[in-house]
């Protein structure tokens, strides 16, 4: 197969952004496709090729996938990366790309239909002989069935969207009670996000963690996994903290996770990059939770771990060209954990806040990885997901990257508008978090504001807060222009030093 | 020679702030105290303050305006402060808290988005803590809920409605 030359990168944000570099660093063009919302963009400016896809709408602009395989065509690109969200779980989309000649960069239509529907892939997992929680593995008719099939595996149940992804169309039913509004407000919800609103059910384990095994395929029948991720800090179902290698994780399990997650890879005919999503209990049993037929936002953690660029390898694997390794030579080394910094104001309830970014501050040092999709001056949309970056952190073992990672959210300044970075510190300042006692829910038991301790840092800080807003709000109160001069040569400041 | 003084108030406390200009640097007087500062801008809206803080040495402080939906906010180091500069006479004059809990409750977008849904009807009696409109954004959906027990006074928006942040959505009694 010929090597590809140009790629039209479908998709916005830090993902457009960090293909587009892995595209930069293989010699190939990248080509960037936008939304009137995302004329400035950081994807666009460092584009070699920019293309117009409508109004911010995400169903006007980045779901047209007729339109960008126009572009495509017409601009000359030999493959289209669909990043993750938008058209990259679509499996007409990569069919209709296979069609125009033009290499889509993800496994094949077939694989996608058999794995990126949730309930088709739970019977997949059944042929694969892989544990899964009980319930449907088809689509639920009506609210009645629904109430039928939670009787029978008994409640709490978990409504799931067929077609879903990042928690929506997702709710946790309790009592028969709950189940019919839940119906509704889930499958209309997921109606509207991928324009399916099937959804099923399945039985709720209790405290699981979240745990997934990284796949990659090749075109000659090569599978093999690369470890582990961690991704049991979620809120509401999206992930907020991922970590690699998992905490609980031993080189026993993760070879039978890893070997079932490419027995089923294998059963779907599945080729390149994904993810097999499991539930692990406290027993360490694991279920087959779902199939991500994509790049996942958290890869970056198992690059760290891995020393391999995931994107690199997408691309060569869509090139026909075999694995250059095998699963023994898979070496897992040190310790990655990422952090999604997210728009939103933790102490009104995780509310979006878009705006301006008028100030930005960025973390520095050694084992540190930012892949961001924004700068000082951009406006974040209301029309997309609310993540602005991904910091990440590498360290020889857990706990140093978490001081690393804390490190790098004490250092980091987002002005403008309101973000989850003291929430994310706070978070890993939490005994629980260190000792690494996390579940699927544990980010929902913590509350959105710190609790109201005396904190004698944040006396001092205020001082300095206070003597800054009166500074700011005069000035006048400019010091003189004398460049040349330091501090030190200050003399009223100086008296203060001698004592 | 210019001196400046203000009330500042941090996190809810008022500090009175004065800041005078000593031969080259700056005397801050802060609620009593005389502590000499010194203060730089090495970027726009960042400010390196040191202060010298006796027998714990001086102290360096990263200051950051990061005003955010109209309030001003202060990030130093790694806290962030919500800070508001009054002098002292108006400040007296803004006394709040008054009354606001007999007064009407408005119920306002926190966030440009969607009206979703609208839960409740004009007139209708609604409990502390009960959903009244469902406001989308940022693919999210968001239940925008009654602080206290009353009536739906007014009700200003349909579902599919667009909204802009701070705009008034309902009105109860």
């Amino acid at each position: 197969m010929a090597s590809i030359r140009k790629i039209l990168i479908a998709n916005r944000g830090e993902i457009a952004l960090r293909l587009l570099r892995a595209c930069r660093e293989l010699g190939i063009s990248p080509v960037a496709v936008y939304s009137d919302a995302d004329r400035n963009a950081l994807h666009v400016l460092h584009a070699d090729e920019a293309y117009r896809l409508g109004p911010a709408p995400s169903v006007e602009s980045y779901l047209r996938g007729a339109h960008i395989l126009d572009i495509a065509q017409r601009c000359g690109a030999d493959a289209i990366h669909p990043g993750y969200g938008f058209l990259s779980e679509n499996a007409d989309f990569a069919e209709a790309c296979t069609a125009a000649g033009i290499t889509f960069i993800g496994p094949p239509p077939s694989a996608m239909r058999e794995l990126g529907s949730k309930t088709r892939a739970r019977a997949a997992a059944d042929r694969a002989r892989m544990p899964r929680t009980p319930g449907s593995v088809r689509g639920l008719a009506s609210p009645e069935e629904a109430l039928q099939i939670a009787a029978e595996i008994g409640y709490p149940v978990m409504l799931k969207a067929a077609a879903g992804g990042g928690g929506k169309g997702m709710r946790a039913i309790q009592t028969p009670g709950e189940l019919p509004s839940a119906f509704v407000s889930a499958s209309d919800e997921a109606a509207r996000a991928f324009g399916s609103g099937e959804v099923y059910l399945e039985k709720l384990i209790e405290r699981p963690r979240h745990i997934e095994i990284q796949l990659l395929a090749d075109q000659h029948g090569n599978v093999v996994y690369l470890g582990e991720r961690e991704c049991s800090v979620q809120r509401r179902h999206q992930k907020v903290i991922e970590e690699a290698p998992s905490p609980v994780v031993g080189p026993e399990l993760r070879r039978r996770m890893g070997e079932a997650a490419c027995r089923l890879a294998r059963e779907a005919g599945y080729v390149n990059a994904g993810t097999v999503e499991f539930l692990v209990d406290e027993a360490q049993n694991f279920y087959f939770l779902e199939v991500n037929t994509r790049l996942q936002v958290e890869h970056a953690v198992t690059e760290l771990v891995t020393g391999l660029d995931l994107v690199h390898l997408q691309i060569a694997i869509a090139e026909g060209k075999a694995l250059p390794f095998r699963q023994e030579e898979i070496m897992l080394r040190g310790h990655a954990m990422e952090v999604r910094v997210y728009a939103e104001d933790p102490e009104t309830g995780f509310l979006p806040s878009p705006g301006r970014i008028t100030k930005l501050l960025r973390p520095g040092g050694p084992g540190l990885r930012e892949d961001e999709g924004v700068y000082e001056g951009w406006e974040v949309p209301t029309e997309y997901d609310p993540m602005l970056s991904k910091l990440i952190a590498y360290a020889p073992d857990r706990a140093t990257a978490i001081a690393r990672l804390g490190c790098a959210l004490d250092e980091y300044v987002i002005g403008g508008i309101r973000t989850n970075l003291k929430f994310l510190r706070r978070v890993l300042d939490d005994p629980e978090f260190r000792a690494a006692r996390i579940d699927t829910g544990y980010l929902d038991r913590m509350p959105g504001q710190p609790a109201a301790t005396n904190n004698p840092a944040a006396n001092c800080t205020a001082d300095a807060a206070a003597v800054a807003a009166l500074r700011f709000a005069a000035p006048a109160m400019q010091r003189p222009q004398t460049n040349t001069q330091t501090p030190w040569q200050n003399d009223a400041f100086r008296r203060g030093l001698r004592r | 020679m210019s001196l400046l003084a203000v009330d500042v108030e941090v996190d809810g406390v008022v500090h009175k702030l004065a800041l005078e200009r000593r031969d080259e640097g700056w005397m801050l007087q802060m609620d009593g105290r005389f502590i000499p500062v010194d203060l730089t801008e090495p970027m726009p809206g960042v400010l390196s303050l040191l202060i010298d803080d006796g027998d714990a040495g001086v102290r360096s402080y990263r200051c950051v305006r990061t005003e955010c939906a109209g309030e001003e906010t202060i990030a130093v180091g790694s806290e962030v402060h919500r800070v508001t500069v009054s002098d002292p006479r108006s400040l007296r004059g803004q006394r709040r808290g008054m009354g606001a809990a007999n007064g009407a409750l408005q119920i306002k977008a926190s966030m440009p988005g969607r009206i979703a849904r609208v839960l409740v009807k004009a007139g209708e009696t609604v409990k502390n803590q009960q959903g009244v409109v469902v406001i989308e954004a940022m693919k999210m959906q968001n239940e925008l809920k009654a602080t206290r027990d009353g009536r739906v006074a007014e009700l200003r928006v349909a579902a599919g409605d667009k909204v802009s942040a701070g705009q008034v959505l309902a009105v109860i009694e």
